[in-house]
């Protein structure tokens, strides 16, 4: 066998393994998809958005408590998260750069990234829900505050040293104040990247369980009262999926069918801003 | 050691005994250097690559200021003042010395805003003189024709030509006094290159320019004066074709005649 055949049937089998991997890979998303799609469409149904939580047996119940709840938990998360992550990583960029403080600030958040979300309700659960006494919808949403800050955080920060230094040195050179070379220019270059990691960021919190657990528990009827205990579609998921009852199990469908479109279209929608950025 | 001649015409900045230092070298890159730049002219800075005259150019305008730790030396005079003094008001400094950059730095937004944007930062909102300032440093540059019916559009849709004449556009509209050219063409084509050139030479009239240049041809092309440096010093400041044609100094001979650099 000369030297070329032995490459060439190298070369074959690699490319055999690394095309199966990701057929496997992508078959078993498509495959949770499916099977999500197929037991939530059968699940849906007007009175879903519509109803309360009922007790198991009750015709009239469904999510409108969950997705409220939900909205209004990860609404909050996004409406402090989300400035607090952008002047956060405003600051690493543009003013502390290669700083000790700003390089540790990076590694903390990196870390932060990867830290098991349910170590975080636990923390929350302990400064928060401790001292008030009881569950509420606050804690859920401060628990899902500390989860996003740093991938916005970091997001906003890569996004923004993108922006070639010319730049701002051009709008330095023009008489331009700090201040207005970051808001006028650099976030204008910068606008796509840190929306698509707004949108990741927040689906990311969207599907978080755990830290709701200990933070904003749950509750089957609908609250708007964020010192309360409050629904959210994840932990009613969790609740209902690991019911006995058959109707409750289908309502646990149709959270789990309505959360991952939800995600799916956020994660879609940064990948769309990414490419509108790249086409340019 | 060095040629410098006396310029007998009003100057529009004086270097005087200048040092400069980054923050990361331990020698000054700018050594001892003495310079007159003549007003309403246009003087080039050649010399090989890592030889100091970016350098010197982004002291002009104390870019260098927007790092921390770079030092200065010595005086720069503009209007009977020493530029370099650390209570200089440096936004109001660099609306009067402008600078173009070696690539085109278009802002992202669109062809009218990046032009109104100096004149916006000096507090001007009034719509008609904004539409008639932008509209004559459009024309300024030469760009009018091209641009007129497109205000709205975004900038970055344009040339690089393009961009870099709306860039001097952008810079002649705030009315600066000098204006300082980094390499401006180097990423151009010929024909872009010879418009910006051209467009170079008619601004002469209402401003000083300091132009930094690669290219020997386009500092013969363009500038009435020349000052060649090396190593941080400036070996020899002349008139542009007696510089070019009777060089004073050595080096200066060896460097235009393509023995090093």
């Amino acid at each position: 066998m000369t030297h070329t055949q032995k490459r060439i049937i190298v070369n074959n089998i690699v490319m055999v393994l690394s095309t199966l991997s990701a057929v496997i890979g992508i078959g078993f998303l498509l495959w949770i998809l499916s099977v999500l799609v197929i037991n939530g469409v059968d699940a849906l149904s007007w009175s879903i958005f519509t109803e309360e939580g009922a007790p198991p047996g009750y015709e009239d119940s469904g999510l409108k408590h969950a997705l409220i709840g939900q909205l209004m938990i990860v609404g909050v998360a996004t409406f402090v998260g989300v400035p607090l992550g952008i002047l956060a990583g405003t600051y690493l960029s543009e003013y502390g750069q290669k700083s000790k403080l700003a390089e540790t600030i990076r590694d903390v958040s990196d870390i932060m990234m990867s830290a098991p979300s349910i170590v975080i309700g636990a923390f929350v659960y302990a400064i928060v829900v401790v001292p008030m006494g009881h569950f509420s919808g606050w804690a859920g949403s401060i628990a899902l505050t500390i989860i996003m800050l740093p991938i916005i955080l970091r997001t906003t920060d890569d996004m923004l040293q993108l922006v070639p230094s010319t730049l701002r040195e051009a709008a330095f050179a023009l008489g331009a104040p700090k201040y207005k070379v970051i808001t006028q220019v650099v976030y204008r270059g910068a606008k796509a990247g840190i929306l698509t990691g707004i949108l990741l960021g927040v689906a990311r919190v969207a599907g978080e369980t755990a830290p709701l657990l200990f933070t904003s528990f749950n509750d089957n009827f609908l609250n708007t009262d964020m010192n309360e205990p409050m629904a959210s579609l994840t932990v009613t998921m969790y609740n209902y999926a690991t019911s006995p009852y058959e109707d409750w199990q289908k309502l646990g469908w149709a959270a789990a069918f309505i959360l991952s479109m939800f995600i799916l279209s956020l994660n879609i929608l940064g990948r769309l801003f990414i490419m509108k950025k790249k086409g340019k | 050691m060095a040629t410098i001649i006396d310029i007998t015409e009003e100057k529009a900045l004086e270097v005087r005994d200048f040092e400069f230092t980054y923050a990361s070298a331990d020698e000054p890159s700018i050594k001892k250097l003495d310079m007159p730049i003549a007003k309403n002219s246009i003087t080039a800075l050649i010399g090989p690559s890592g030889c100091g005259k970016t350098t010197l150019l982004r002291a002009f305008n104390r870019m260098h200021d927007l790092y921390p730790g770079n030092e200065y030396a010595g005086e720069i005079i503009f209007k009977d003042r020493n530029i370099l003094t650390p209570n200089e008001d440096l936004i109001n400094l660099r609306i009067q010395i402008g600078m173009i950059f070696q690539k085109p730095t278009a802002f992202p937004m669109s062809i009218f805003d990046n032009v109104a944007y100096g004149m916006k930062l000096q507090g001007i909102k009034n719509r008609t003189e904004l539409n008639d300032r932008v509209e004559k440093a459009l024309k300024d540059a030469a760009i009018w024709k091209e641009v007129k019916d497109r205000l709205k559009h975004d900038a970055n849709g344009l040339s690089g030509g393009q961009q870099q004449r709306l860039c001097i556009a952008r810079a002649v509209a705030v009315e600066p006094e000098v204006l300082l050219f980094d390499e401006p063409t180097s990423a151009l084509d010929p024909i872009s290159t010879a418009g910006i050139e051209e467009l170079i030479v008619e601004l002469r009239e209402r401003v000083s320019i300091i132009i930094v240049t690669h290219n020997m041809q386009q500092a013969a092309r363009v500038s009435d004066y020349t000052g060649f440096m090396y190593l941080g010093e400036l070996i020899e400041l002349g008139k542009t074709e007696e510089l070019f044609v009777t060089p004073k100094e050595k080096l200066t001979e060896e460097y235009i005649t393509g023995k090093f650099g």
